[in-house]
């Protein structure tokens, strides 16, 4: 299907938190104020590699107003982060290893002179020369950044199938390549910070956005030294976040500080700070030879992979697990001999990213394959057909993966369209100047979803009928912005055919939600999906039972609905929370008028009330009891009043859905896209411009048309900046780019307005797992599509991301002026 | 250390007198979310390239973390919390048009987005994609891709122009 808005009609769903975010109303934890507040900075480190060897304090503390400053003795418990390997230091002890290391963390009553106190503090250096790049690092007799070596080697991965050095031997056409991919920036409108409050009775109040807060509280009172339950994480609304949040920034500080002064402590990281210290896209180089026989078909597929994961671990390991698992492709290929290494520098910090190292992966595997089809004189995307995987093959690690028709689906849906069949016939404009070329691509990716075999990937839920007669679901997932708190309510009111005025949505909160995994990976809205699929069933029951025994209607004859409990077949017309007509009406622009009224904010922080996802819920417009029939039985709120509270709780703890096979780090559910581009080139500045896309999406069922196009929207123009224009350059281990004044992203002027998404619904009869999540698969296979158009346009083949301009540039090519030197 | 030197500042604050005692080097941005907690008006880049803290300024799009108070003393400044519909408590066409269209996502570039919006939509009622081009790449956004916002100016625009002298009326 087509997404848009018309098609999706009745299920085009407003999104709660719109009229809070277009008044500015909605309050982000960086927003937040207290009257007694103090301001927190971090002195962060003078060079990229150094030993300490002194830190003097003396004058920053003197300083008047200065509250508090501490250094690594001043922490009470580990002096360690990182969310699968702790080795990154709250405050450098001795050696520092990148220019956004910590070193000493000030409170002072304004920000101006928390500023002073950093000034003030003396730090004495002994210089070393910076690890600038990984080959820098692996060379012999490199010093170690790390006690845990060996070498500078923080993770290496391994797929050997077959026998790949014979079977090249045999092959008619070998292609080799090597691929480079840039430093990309998350470059979230809002940086880091939040808002850190101690409260009377000794806990720890935590306003700071994360994707995934409990985590953040587990890594917190490992930090502090105290028991987890001392420290609420409050982590929504978050102004993006894109993998970069997901990882401690400043709430080690903030919390240290704050119990520390006893009062409350805000930070909020500049953006020079933000990209100084915080994660990027790994830099990967990929060498790849693929084999093939005469007939075009794959035989042997040597992949090399070397990644930058810059000073301390994050996530580097998964990430080049990732990559290694995705550098193959959906394709079946016999012989395979992938080697990766994920190595230490003093480049910056790596660490997670939306696609989560399939972006370089499949950039260079679809890269591969274009070159090859060439050779083959071939259409590029039959030549994919003839190599693609079988519907009942196993998963790029040999693991049981869960059979989908996806693959095959995206590929003939992007087959027929209009864009790719522009590929056919050379889309040369005569009207163009000659030195405008245009050029059309395509390519095509299975991405895995959730975090994979062998890492605990826990998800849960609960839902209940609060005392105040709602209907009420709470899970560790957070709003970043992917419009997850509309989701829930779209799939909440199919559940029960309910208003959004029954629901109550809790997330983001560690006081107020179960343990239900991270808002990472593409998983949410699967998880959220499989715990209301398990929980309904008991809740439902409880809800009917009660309601018959207090109306004397057999429970067999009642339904959930709008307000409460119905009469089967009685329930009133489909209420029009919806948007019904898209254009014009009058009437449909009365549906849609949003009373700010009864915008709950955040700000009310330590009171009772404050209810961070509940500011999301008031704007449930209209409806109810106005169209009550002789159907109504019993409405939410009488029936909360009957038994005990807890009798109307339920709660689910599951799994993410892995493969069977010991394989570590291979998924079991796979997305699938296919994304066609025309682009033009100006053979005279090497400037691309993107013209045109196609996005195919195979992810299940669309429940929430509006964010899945947003989703798949954003994660194509920011597929587009990774593509054309994005690279946190360095310099010997230096941001040179170090704010959005150098540091490109896309412009509305700089993207493709022709950007179709074609969603394919289907899944397996009986599936067990419904919708996958979107929040990935839009980023992962834009690049590729790019540089075979580019190649179509002018015969170039780009292996280096961000397109290096001057290798689109044409000579000129005028011919030489008798007795006029050429130069 | 010493104190930094006062003044008086007055300005029009969404249709509101506004008198302060701040230094003069003030940063506009400060200005509103700071003293007068108006926190509708974000900081991303802090060098007027992202537009997250746009603001009017006498009715012109300014980034409000170039702007000092010295700079804008005495004039009009509208926020987007003095942006609503034609009655109080309700939303302006543009804002609806951004709520309707998904023209958000996380919502921090939101409020500058509708301010620039705004401004492009008073000088030209009926933009061609060029000029929405225009005015609004002083704005950037990393999660829609733009798609949803340039259907939400497009739709407003044709709300706008069919109730321009009501949207006027708000500013003044």
């Amino acid at each position: 299907m087509l997404l848009n808005r018309k098609q999706s009609g009745k299920r085009w769903h407003l999104r709660p938190d719109g009229a809070p975010k277009v008044t500015g109303q909605l309050q982000y934890l960086t927003d937040m104020t207290l009257p007694d507040m103090i301001h927190g900075r971090v002195l962060r480190s003078e060079y990229p590699y150094a030993r300490i060897l002194s830190i003097d304090t003396s004058e920053a503390e003197a300083l008047e107003g200065v509250y508090a400053v501490l250094t690594s003795k001043d922490v009470p418990g580990l002096n360690r982060f990182g969310i699968a390997t702790p080795d990154q230091p709250v405050f450098c002890e001795d050696i520092v290893r990148y220019v956004g290391d910590a070193i000493v963390a000030v409170a002072a009553d304004s920000p101006e002179r928390a500023a002073l106190a950093l000034d003030a503090i003396r730090v004495e250096y002994e210089e070393f020369t910076p690890l600038n790049s990984t080959d820098a690092a692996l060379a012999p007799g490199a010093p170690e950044l790390h006690e845990h070596g060996p070498g500078n080697v923080l993770h290496r991965t391994e797929i050997k199938r077959g026998d790949a050095e014979q079977a090249f031997a045999t092959c008619d056409h070998i292609v080799t390549e090597t691929y480079y991919t840039p430093r990309q920036m998350h470059a979230y409108m809002e940086t880091e910070g939040g808002l850190f409050v101690p409260d009377e009775e000794g806990r720890l109040n935590v306003f700071a956005a994360t994707q995934h807060g409990y985590k953040d509280r587990m890594q917190l009172a490992r930090i502090i030294g105290c028991p987890e339950e001392d420290i609420r994480v409050v982590s929504s609304p978050i102004g993006g976040s894109f993998g970069g949040k997901d990882e401690l920034n400043v709430q080690p500080y903030g919390a240290l500080l704050a119990l520390r002064c006893g009062r409350p402590v805000k930070m909020h990281n500049s953006r020079k700070e933000s990209v100084r210290a915080g994660l990027k896209r790994h830099p990967m180089k990929i060498e790849m030879q693929t084999g093939m026989s005469r007939e075009g078909i794959i035989q042997a597929h040597r992949v090399r992979i070397t990644a930058d994961t810059g000073a301390y671990a994050t996530l580097g390991a998964p990430v080049l697990n990732f990559c290694t698992e995705h550098c193959l492709g959906p394709y079946a290929i016999p012989n395979v001999d992938v080697e990766g290494v994920s190595v230490y520098t003093n480049n910056g910090l790596s660490g997670e990213f939306r696609g989560f190292g399939g972006n370089q992966a499949i950039f260079a595997m679809e890269g591969q394959m274009d070159r090859l089809a060439a050779i083959m004189n071939m259409d590029p995307w039959e030549f994919r057909r003839r190599n693609m995987r079988e519907k009942n093959d196993p998963g790029p690690l040999n693991q049981r993966i869960l059979v989908t028709d996806g693959l095959s689906q995206v590929w003939e849906a992007l087959d027929r369209s209009e864009l790719w069949q522009k590929h056919q016939s050379s889309p040369a404009d005569p009207t163009l100047p000659p030195w405008i070329k245009r050029g059309v691509g395509a390519a095509i990716a299975m991405h895995g979803a959730g975090l994979g075999y062998g890492i605990p990937d826990p998800a849960g839920g609960r839902l209940s009928l609060n005392n105040e007669g709602k209907i009420e679901v709470a899970f560790s997932y957070e709003e970043f912005g992917q419009g997850l708190v509309a989701t829930l309510e779209i799939m909440l009111c199919d559940l029960f055919q309910c208003s959004t005025s029954d629901l109550s949505i809790i997330i983001g909160d560690t006081d107020r939600v179960p343990h239900s995994g991270s808002s990472t990976a593409s998983r949410s809205t699967t998880m959220a999906w499989m715990a209301l699929q398990r929980l309904q069933i008991p809740f439902r029951s409880r809800v009917l039972d009660v309601a018959s025994e207090m109306s004397g209607v057999p429970a067999d004859e009642l339904v959930t609905g709008p307000g409460g409990i119905w009469r089967k077949g009685q329930l009133p017309a489909e209420t029009s929370e919806v948007e019904t007509d898209v254009q014009g009406t009058g009437k449909s622009e009365k549906e849609v008028t949003l009373a700010l009224e009864g915008v709950k904010q955040t700000s009310a922080i330590g009171n009772e009330s404050d209810q961070t996802a509940e500011s999301y819920l008031g704007l449930s417009q209209h409806l109810v009891k106005e169209s009550v029939s002789s159907g109504f039985v019993v409405s939410y709120a009488e029936l909360a009043t009957q038994g005990e509270a807890d009798e109307w709780i339920f709660d689910t703890k599951f799994d993410y859905p892995t493969t069977p096979d010991n394989v570590v780090g291979g998924h079991y559910l796979y997305t699938y896209a296919a994304v066609a581009a025309e682009v033009e080139v100006n053979t005279l500045t090497g400037e691309t411009k993107l013209l045109d896309t196609r996005h195919v999406v195979a992810a299940g069922p669309v429940i929430n048309p509006m964010g899945y196009i947003g989703q798949i929207e954003g994660g194509s123009v920011m597929a587009l900046g990774f593509t054309l224009t994005e690279d946190a350059v360095m310099q010997d281990s230096r941001y040179v780019t170090t704010n959005l004044d150098t540091y490109m992203i896309p412009t509305i002027q700089d993207i493709h307005t022709n950007l179709e998404v074609e969603a394919i619904e289907d899944l397996p009869e009986g599936d067990a797992f419904g919708p996958r999540g979107i929040g990935e698969i839009g980023s992962v296979a834009l690049a590729p599509a790019i540089t075979a158009a580019i190649h179509q346009a002018t015969g170039v083949w780009v292996n280096r991301l961000p397109v290096p301009r001057e290798q689109l540039v044409r000579p000129l090519n005028v011919p030489l002026q008798e007795g006029v030197s050429p130069s | 250390m010493s104190k930094p030197l006062e003044s008086h500042w007055t300005a029009v604050v969404n249709g509101e007198q506004k008198h302060l005692e701040i230094a003069q080097t003030t940063r506009l941005v400060d200005v509103l979310r700071t003293h007068l907690q108006l926190t509708g008006t974000k900081v991303s880049c802090e060098v007027g390239r992202c537009g997250a803290c746009m603001v009017l300024m006498d009715g012109e799009p300014v980034n409000s973390c170039l702007i000092m108070a010295y700079q804008c003393e005495g004039s009009d400044i509208m926020t987007i919390e003095g942006l609503q519909g034609d009655e109080k408590g309700t939303l302006h066409p543009i804002q609806q048009a951004f709520v309707e269209e998904g023209g958000f996502q996380c919502g921090y570039c939101t409020p500058g987005m509708v301010i620039s919006t705004k401004a492009l939509l008073d000088a030209h009622p009926e933009p061609s994609q060029e000029q929405i081009e225009t005015g609004l790449c002083g704005n950037l956004c990393r999660c829609t891709g733009y798609g949803g916002i340039i259907r939400a100016v497009r739709k407003a625009g044709e709300r706008c122009a069919t109730k321009e002298t009501s949207a006027q009326e708000t500013v003044s």
